[in-house]
């Protein structure tokens, strides 16, 4: 086992490194670099920067170097574990993402939770329920998670809770909170603003989960040791919870991998929308501001996310199932 | 009428200041929250903080109560410029009309006879918020230290040059006063000084020296100032200096603006509180400003900062308000009583017009008609501007030709400002067969000589404005005289380029220069980058000496001319001059002005129904040179309770 972690972790360093290099191609592919597109953001507002002015900025932060120097330049400072500087935000690219790494993981987390709760007993229900009406009425419900863009789901939420109960959902803190250093009653605050974006959030997330765990189940439900359980007289309930629903659950957690990744930036909308302060909205300013030097960074902590998780997801499958071998 | 001109402005401000100051036996008032810091010793008392004539600010309606705190709403760090416009935070600043500039951190600014000699006076006693002087230094400061530095390398000001490129001598012959001397008469200073504050994030000309000099390379050792920039990711002692003198940036930089940071505009709620040693008091002898305490709310998105509004949590805004909420505004305003809306239309020019490439060369038969004036007077005509004033401007705002507005001292009259806008299409079809293209297809599209339709592409970027609709409605009325409109949308960055490669054959943008012909970057001037498609390759004629492109024709040689000239006559001149200018550029259609006096542009005000002294609708200046609502003077804006 020890073998297996240490050579899953060896690897991440070479794959950090081709997609550092993917990331700073795919980033830089658009036209104009940050200085463009901050000129036409002020020409938007009125404003006069002109070329001459433009241009003393690109040379200032060396936007006027090719592309590979601007990389060199960019992964030497992130061997000295210096992620370089946002032109956006004037402040170093750690700091950054170090502030708000809190608040995402939190985010996730939260919403990844509730939507197993959410998934995992409705996907039994739907099976062991088949063609019921509960088994339609899931169903529906389902789709309509799928189909409802989450962003979308968050505008008709925010706008129905500010008619029907005046509550303004808007933001993760209340303002008298949002300065303040960590605390008790400042969590308590958060967790008053977390529960929408993690039920839109978890909506989606686990409609895709529970329809996987419905069709896992059926699949188990026919075969021969349960009509051996069955005829020996075991409660459905036992029946169930203790054999297919142990064998359905395998690919839900091969599904952690992919699904990490994809809370982060399955957040990034919903989060502009509702004012949230997490990595999402600094991701998306980054790359419409074309701030190359912080999208890389953020899309990089996103993909050591996502290797993370693939092999977080290969060990509790591991652990989960037995029958899984290590070589 | 006559109207007030600049200079007129300026020294009747001048006298009218001095002729209070000598009146100063006022007993100056200061905020409670003030008051219990002198009380604890923390701060000296109010007349030791104040200059020794303190600037006279003439509240808009009443005299105000002091307290409270304003929230506003702001879209990150990238709008800096929202703290700009708030602060108005320069020497000189423009009036609430943008007719005239008055002094607004100094004393006076005055020309001697022929505008060689520009003296700026500043006021005796004056204090940065920190408490230490500010003085001629902290204008040579910027000067010697910053602009003309020779490790630094800022963008050069086009106003700091005499004819022959060398450098305006600048000198301070005492602790405040300042002199500017040129080789030849300039008579722009004024407003090009009010425009030296934090703008898009540059250099103000004047900064607090007496803090700045321990991130300067000329008064602290640069080796320690590189580690210093090191650790913050910043690549040298360069970037650290200009980081930190960004107020919004670095709340221990001192500033003279009304309001002083407390954290930064990287925080989700950047506060500010008031600065104790601002310059300005009511005629009551109060300090400025009135409310206490600002917080600017960041909103990740323009609709979350729109719901915000909507829904009242916001006090006072203008900027990022989305022109299509105002009737979904009025509705709320009226059934909460929370705010009021207000609109503040465009200052002047249009907020739609359709340039046409006059060099547009991947076709020369094109250039031939985009060069008929015929044919850009039949393009004008035959668009229905009150329909898409109806269904893309909420009925807001008037037909007219990218001009000033009628309050402008530029203004060339009603002929002009409404020259080629009556909708006629029966006139432009007759034009149209007139010059030879009057052959058509089976679809009723005219032909060109070698048989293919008349084909015009308007493109537009989806970024600002509902520019997409404007353009499928005017394609619409070119149908009616057999002129087939393509619309292309474009991405920002993309139309830019194209726009500079000279590949576009229209475009719609908004032209909101006008208001100020002969200061910053005016559209209608062909050297102006990045500017309009009308004269791009007359640009690059004059970029190239000749090399490349078009030479200019003779309506664009005579407007670069009415703008340099402008800059050194009087203001009398220079008035005829704006008319002149203004009467080209209509006649000539190259920019095709469709609407404009509405509040698209940062133009409906969602404002506190309890907050005092807020200019009413129509009464503000909008416009970026004047800062809107900066021109507003916030530090006289209070809440009622």
């Amino acid at each position: 086992m020890a073998s297996y972690i240490a050579k899953r972790i060896l690897v991440i360093p070479f794959l950090l490194f081709v997609f550092s290099i993917l990331i700073f191609v795919l980033i830089q592919a658009p036209p104009g670099d940050f200085m463009t597109t901050y000129s036409a953001i002020l020409a938007g507002s009125g404003s006069s920067l002109d070329a001459e002015q433009l241009d003393a900025m690109r040379v200032s932060y060396g936007l006027d170097q090719p592309l590979h120097i601007q990389y060199v330049r960019w992964i030497e400072k992130l061997l000295r574990g210096d992620m370089g500087l946002s032109l956006l935000y004037m402040l170093p690219n750690k700091q950054l993402i170090a502030e708000r790494l809190g608040p995402t993981v939190a985010l996730a987390l939260f919403s990844f939770i509730l939507s197993w709760l959410i998934a995992i007993p409705s996907g039994i229900y739907s099976a062991t329920h088949k063609n019921s009406f509960g088994d339609y009425f899931f169903m529906v419900l389902n789709y309509i998670g799928v189909a409802i863009p989450n962003f979308f789901l968050a505008l008709l939420l925010m706008w129905f809770f500010y008619v029907k109960f005046g509550w303004n959902l808007v933001g993760l803190f209340s303002p008298e909170f949002e300065a303040a250093p960590w605390s008790w009653a400042k969590f308590l605050d958060m967790l008053k603003h977390l529960w929408l974006p993690g039920i839109i959030l978890a909506l989606g997330g686990s409609a895709r989960l529970t329809r996987v765990m419905r069709a896992n189940l059926l699949d188990e439900m026919g075969k021969p040791y349960m009509v051996t359980g069955r005829a020996k007289g075991m409660s459905e309930w036992s029946l169930v919870m203790k054999y297919p629903v142990r064998l359905a659950i395998n690919p839900l957690v091969s599904t952690i991998g992919n699904y990490i990744p994809q809370l982060f930036s399955g957040s990034l909308i919903v989060a502009s929308v509702m004012n949230l302060q997490n990595i999402g909205p600094l991701l998306l300013q980054a790359l419409s501001m074309q701030d190359m030097y912080l999208s890389g960074s953020i899309l990089l902590v996103y993909c050591l996310l996502a290797i993370l998780g693939t092999i977080l997801s290969d060990l509790l499958l591991a652990w989960v199932d037995p029958r899984i071998r290590l070589e | 009428m006559t109207r007030r001109n600049l200079f007129l402005g300026i020294m009747l401000i001048s006298i009218l200041f001095l002729a209070v100051g000598s009146v100063s036996a006022i007993e100056y008032k200061e905020a409670p929250m003030l008051t219990e810091k002198v009380n604890s010793g923390e701060l000296p008392p109010v007349a030791e903080r104040l200059p020794e004539e303190p600037n006279i600010i003439e509240p808009l309606e009443e005299i105000g109560v002091y307290g409270g705190t304003l929230r506003r709403g702001i879209t990150g760090p990238n709008d800096h410029n929202n703290y700009v416009r708030w602060m108005y935070d320069s020497l000189v600043r423009y009036a609430q009309d943008g007719n005239s500039t008055y002094p607004q951190l100094i004393k006076s600014l005055e020309p001697n006879e022929d505008y060689t000699v520009w003296t700026f006076n500043m006021l005796k006693g004056a204090k940065w918020s920190d408490g230490s002087p500010f003085t001629s230094a902290d204008i040579m400061f910027w000067f010697e230290d910053y602009y003309t530095y020779p490790e630094l390398t800022p963008a050069k000001l086009p106003w700091l040059y005499n004819d022959d490129g060398s450098i305006v001598e600048v000198t301070a012959p005492d602790e405040y006063t300042v002199v500017f001397t040129y080789k030849d008469p300039i008579t722009t200073v004024p407003m090009e000084v009010a425009a030296m504050d934090n703008r898009d994030n540059l250099v103000p000309m004047f900064l607090p020296s007496a803090y700045l000099k321990q991130f300067h390379a000329k008064y602290t050792d640069v080796n320690q100032l590189n580690e210093m920039a090191k650790k913050e990711s910043f690549e040298n002692w360069k970037q650290l200096f200009e980081n930190r003198q960004a107020p919004y940036r670095n709340p221990e930089r001192p500033v003279m603006a009304a309001w002083m940071s407390v954290n930064t505009i990287n925080d989700p709620i950047y506060n500010l509180v008031r600065n104790p040693y601002y310059v300005g008091v009511d005629p009551e002898g109060n300090q400025l400003p009135y409310i206490d305490n600002l917080s600017l709310v960041t909103y990740q998105s323009p609709d979350a900062l729109n719901m915000a509004a909507i829904q009242g949590e916001i006090d006072m805004q203008d900027r990022h308000i989305i022109m299509q909420n105002y009737p979904v505004l009025m509705e709320e305003s009226e059934k909460t009583g929370k705010y009021d809306v207000r609109l503040w239309p465009t200052f002047g020019g249009v907020d739609a017009a359709l340039s046409i490439n006059y060099y547009y060369d991947k076709d020369p038969e094109y250039m031939k008609l985009f060069q008929n004036h015929d044919f850009r007077v039949a393009l004008s005509i035959s668009i229905d501007r009150e329909e898409i004033i109806e269904s893309a401007f909420l009925g807001l705002g008037e037909a007219r030709q990218p001009v000033p507005r009628s309050t402008s001292i530029y203004y060339p009259g009603d002929e002009y400002a409404f020259k080629y806008t009556e909708f006629d299409q029966a006139k432009a079809n007759e034009m149209l067969d007139a010059m030879g293209l009057d052959k058509k297809d089976a679809n009723g599209f005219r032909l060109m000589p070698d048989g293919s339709r008349v084909m015009i592409e308007i493109a537009y970027v989806p970024q600002f404005a509902n520019w997409g609709d404007i353009a499928q409605m005017i394609a619409e009325d070119w149908r009616g005289v057999g002129i087939e409109g393509v619309v292309v949308e474009n991405e920002r960055t993309n139309h830019f380029a194209k726009r500079d490669s000279n590949e576009l054959m229209t475009e719609i943008w908004n032209e909101d220069t006008t208001g100020f012909p002969f200061t910053g970057a005016p559209k209608f001037d062909p050297r102006t980058s990045p500017g309009i498609c009308v004269a791009t390759g007359a640009r690059t004629w004059l970029n190239s000496g000749g090399k490349e492109g078009y030479e200019p024709n003779d309506d664009f040689k005579r407007i670069m001319e009415i703008i340099d000239l402008a800059k050194r006559v009087g203001p009398e001149e220079q008035q005829e001059l704006g008319k002149e200018l203004f009467r080209i550029w209509a006649e000539g259609c190259y920019e095709i002005g469709i609407a404009g006096l509405t509040p698209m542009v940062q133009g409906v005000g969602v404002v506190n129904s309890n907050l005092g002294n807020v200019p009413a609708s129509d009464t503000l200046g909008n416009d970026w040179p004047l800062r809107t609502p900066g021109n507003g003077r916030t530090e006289q804006f209070y809440f009622k309770q």
